[in-house]
């Protein structure tokens, strides 16, 4: 490869690693590694040096042995650590596990060796690790290290003073009242060092929590508004004065074609949702039509890609306007209950912000809507259709779980899911106090051209080779909520030329 | 004797410490030689829990504090042990909430490090306490090495060979090592003092420069820009025989004076004549140590052993970093011989109180 051209994939592999998401730290993916199906469950330390767990299940028996390699993106050429041998996990089938660490933050490509009769194959997964909370000490430890603050404080003022009391003099000899004026100083001096000592001590923690919670992985804000008559709305996307020059829009490279990809989130009661593909208007400006969705305040998730090596996910909040006129989207029932909607065909030019693009698609739940009998596992789809959770069991914390979608029409009949920007649906999941938020898909949450950069970087085959298949049936989604709650999942599919949205309210169990 | 074992092995599972975390870089909390640095706490800690058994029952000798006796060097290294566990569990919490991430010198290590310096100051001021017994001589040279390596582990980072040439360096060395050579110049009862104990230093020092490459060992992490197959040595320990030599010289040889103004001359003495010849030796010393002539086990010198986190251009291997640690200068050098002075003086008062402990 020419120099050149590996430097550009380079940029591009460092900016294409890292995954944005709130909250939802574990790496999910899911391809072929060779003649194996494979799929990776990474779950990144929160703290570093740290141990990271690669969880790698395959269907295959033949596969006789499963090799973890860990490397820092930007090191340079030669500077992985030993491989770790993954080991069968007792009483699971085709489950390997292996534990390996991280030495510091950033992005890593995790390579996954897999070894059989049939011939040998591997991935590259790529993680982003990052801290991303701040420590608060339990309430009991502090209780008990202020006691022995205190007990130590104690313990060094009677030590100075016994010392400089009684250490020159002999053991019969009384004490003088010199004696008692050195044990005043010495008692004086400890006291006063051991103040000191907590005092700067505190001061040192403080500052270092503040660095350490600036240095935090976390979502950025931006400025969004409403612009344009009333007509046709323009919802802006603008960075705040005094943004780093790092993070400016002119470097963005794209995922699944979109510079941009925006979620609406309605509040407070997310009965509606939008996931949008603004358009790039200059490094500073984002423009994209609002959608014929209700009026109101709407939390803002937008995930986008920088050239340099950053990813970001961008937050805001927004009050949007009731829609006026007629809906854009052709053939919409408005009395219907459930509208899923998306233009079904280009309306004008996609490259300007006046038609929507022919990705974006809105879901809107109309307050009068009968409430599904079983909202954890039906959802009603617009036209009377449904969408159904086909996982077993209940969801669990911080458990490799698949979520399995079917969809069926109106009569009962299954629908036949088409490509959805290059693959069989989207989800995206937030819990109900919005400290979770994810962008899921059938390869799971890792960015796909990432692993396809990755792969070419190792000199492997793509994980994602094997085609959409033309008549499925459902659509899957490997997960692992990072924690216990109430869950809304916005699960997207494309059938008939048409995207609809499937929403389900889950419950996540804490795990035993 | 337990006590004294125990304040060497802190330094020493330190250094060991120090490598480990260089070439294996994971850091555990029971890894090897951290389980030893925590038996070397708990010895020392015996050793003064049986002092303060012996001078509890027989009622005279020792401190009071309390219904329980000890000799003051016992009560430090026990204040000192109660101090570790207690940094112990902070640094546990600390370690799994913000890792390395915040910083290297956070609040957990510095305790920690207080309690280190407690636990072997105990042991020092108890084998200085005790030199009229058989070996008491030997024995406090030993602890006053213990207390040397102590300063050397804790100031690593500054004493690459690389850096031997920095204002840094040789402010930090200025501000400590004076310190405890003069206290055990003054308070000690061998012919050198501070030489014995400079020489039991280096001694110490330079036997894990020579043992531990002995001992396999490669990274568990990466990025690895240093690849290694056996555990990292410490630096090359510093020439401190040299101004301890003229330090006990200048404090014992030559007839002391009495009172204020010639305890301002000592320090001013001893100060200097650290200061001058601490720079003088290291700053030539370390040139030769980048050289290829040392190049070999002796002084694992010659720019060749490196923790393997440590992203290094090739040209620095063998250089000084001027640019990331200035040289020493004029103002630089009036600091540092500042500092010496001040540490001198320090340690005269601290020996000073040293000789007359009779408990």
């Amino acid at each position: 490869m020419k120099p050149r051209a590996a430097a550009l994939l380079f940029t591009c592999l460092l900016a294409a690693t890292a995954r944005a998401h709130i909250g939802s730290p574990n790496v999910f993916f899911e391809g072929r590694a060779g003649p194996h199906a494979v799929r990776v469950v990474i779950r990144p330390p929160q703290t570093f040096p740290g141990l990271a767990q690669a969880d790698v299940r395959v269907s295959d028996s033949d596969v006789t042995a499963v090799i973890v390699q860990p490397a820092f993106l930007g090191a340079g050429a030669d500077t992985e650590p030993p491989a770790t041998d993954a080991v069968r996990v007792t009483g699971e089938t085709g489950l390997w596990n292996a534990s390996f660490w991280l030495l510091r933050r950033g992005s890593y490509d995790i390579g996954v060796k897999l070894a059989s009769s049939r011939g040998d194959g591997a991935v590259a997964v790529p993680l982003q690790a990052d801290a991303l909370a701040r420590p608060v000490m339990p309430p009991a430890l502090g209780a008990a290290l202020l006691a022995f603050a205190a007990l130590l404080a104690a313990g060094a003022v009677a030590l100075a003073a016994a010392a400089a009391r009684d250490g020159a003099r002999a053991p019969d000899q009384p004490a003088s009242s010199r004696d008692s004026r050195r044990a005043r100083i010495g008692a004086g001096l400890a006291a006063l060092a051991c103040a000191g000592a907590l005092a700067g001590g505190h001061a040192r923690w403080l500052a270092m929590d503040r660095e350490f919670a600036n240095a935090l992985a976390k979502p950025v804000p931006v400025l969004a508004d409403v612009r344009g008559d009333g007509a046709q709305p323009l919802l802006h996307l603008a960075l705040p004065q005094g943004t780093p020059p790092m993070s400016a829009w002119d470097s963005l490279v794209t995922d699944h074609g979109k510079l941009m990809h925006l979620f609406l989130v309605r509040e407070p009661d997310q009965d509606a949702f939008a996931h949008l593909h603004p358009v790039r208007r200059s490094a500073g400006d984002f423009e994209g039509v609002v959608p014929p969705i209700p009026g109101g305040t709407y939390q803002l998730y937008a995930e986008v890609t920088h050239e340099d090596g950053t990813a970001e996910t961008l937050v805001s909040r927004v009050n949007l306007p009731p829609p006026a006129g007629a809906a854009l989207q052709a053939g919409a029932d408005p009395n219907a209950s459930v509208l899923c909607m998306s233009p079904t065909a280009l309306r004008g030019n996609a490259a300007q912000p006046s038609a929507l693009d022919f990705d974006d698609a809105w879901h809107v739940r109309s307050r009068s809507a009968p409430s599904s009998a079983d909202p954890a596992h039906v959802a009603a789809l617009m036209g009377g259709g449904r969408m159904e959770l086909a996982s077993d069991g209940e969801l669990v914390a911080d458990r490799d779980t698949a979520l399995r979608f079917r969809a069926f029409g109106a009569d009962g009949a299954p629908l036949a899911l088409e490509p959805y920007m290059g693959m069989l649906g989207h989800a995206a999941l937030r819990r109900s106090d919005g400290s979770v938020f994810a962008h899921l898909h059938p390869a799971g949450s890792v960015s796909m051209a990432a692993a396809e950069l990755l792969a070419k970087r190792d000199g492997t085959v793509s994980p994602f080779a094997a085609p959409t298949p033309a008549e499925a049936r459902e659509v899957e989604f490997p997960y692992a909520f990072p924690k216990p709650g109430d869950y809304r999942l916005w699960v997207q599919i494309r059938t008939g030329g048409r995207v609809l949205t499937g929403v389900f309210d889950v419950r996540v169990r804490e795990r035993a | 004797m337990l006590l004294l074992l125990g304040a060497l092995g802190v330094p020493l599972t330190l250094f060991w410490d120090f490598s480990w975390e260089s070439t294996i870089g994971v850091d555990a909390f029971a890894s090897p030689p951290h389980a030893a640095n925590y038996a070397a706490v708990a010895l020392a800690c015996a050793g003064a829990l049986a002092l303060a058994r012996r001078d509890t029952r027989d009622g005279a000798a020792g401190i009071a504090l309390g219904p329980l006796r000890a000799p003051v060097g016992a009560w430090l290294t026990l204040w000192g042990g109660l101090a570790f566990g207690a940094a112990l569990c902070f640094d546990r919490w600390w370690q799994a909430s913000y890792g390395l991430t915040a910083g290297l010198w956070h609040p957990p290590q510095i305790a920690k490090t207080v309690a280190y310096f407690a636990v072997v100051a105990g042991a020092w001021l108890h084998a200085l306490a005790r030199q009229d017994a058989p070996g008491g001589t030997a024995r406090a040279a030993l602890a006053g090495a213990a207390l040397l390596a102590m300063i050397a582990v804790v100031t690593v980072p500054q004493t690459f060979a690389n850096r031997q040439h920095s204002a840094v360096f040789f402010q930090l060395g200025c501000a400590t090592y004076p310190l405890v050579l003069v206290a055990q110049c003054t308070a000690g009862r061998a012919r050198l003092p501070a030489t014995g104990a400079a020489l039991a230093y280096m001694a110490f020092e330079v036997l894990l420069v020579w043992l531990l490459p002995l001992f396999p060992g490669s990274p568990l992490a990466g990025p690895v820009y240093n690849m290694r197959e056996h555990l990292l040595p410490p630096p090359f320990p510093l020439l401190l025989v040299v101004p301890a030599l003229a330090i006990d010289g200048l404090l014992r040889v030559v007839p002391a004076g009495a009172g204020r103004a010639a305890a301002v001359s000592h320090a001013l003495e001893a100060g200097v004549a650290f200061f001058g010849l601490f720079a003088l030796v290291q700053w030539r010393f370390s040139t030769f140590l980048l050289s290829g002539g040392a190049d070999d086990w002796f002084f694992a010198g010659g720019g060749r052993e490196w923790p393997f986190f440590l992203h290094i251009d090739p040209s620095a291997r063998n250089a000084f970093w001027d640019g990331v640690s200035p040289a020493l200068d004029g103002a630089s050098a009036t600091l540092a011989a500042g500092l010496a002075i001040a540490s001198a003086g320090a340690g005269l008062v601290v020996g000073g109180a040293l000789r007359e402990l009779r408990r």
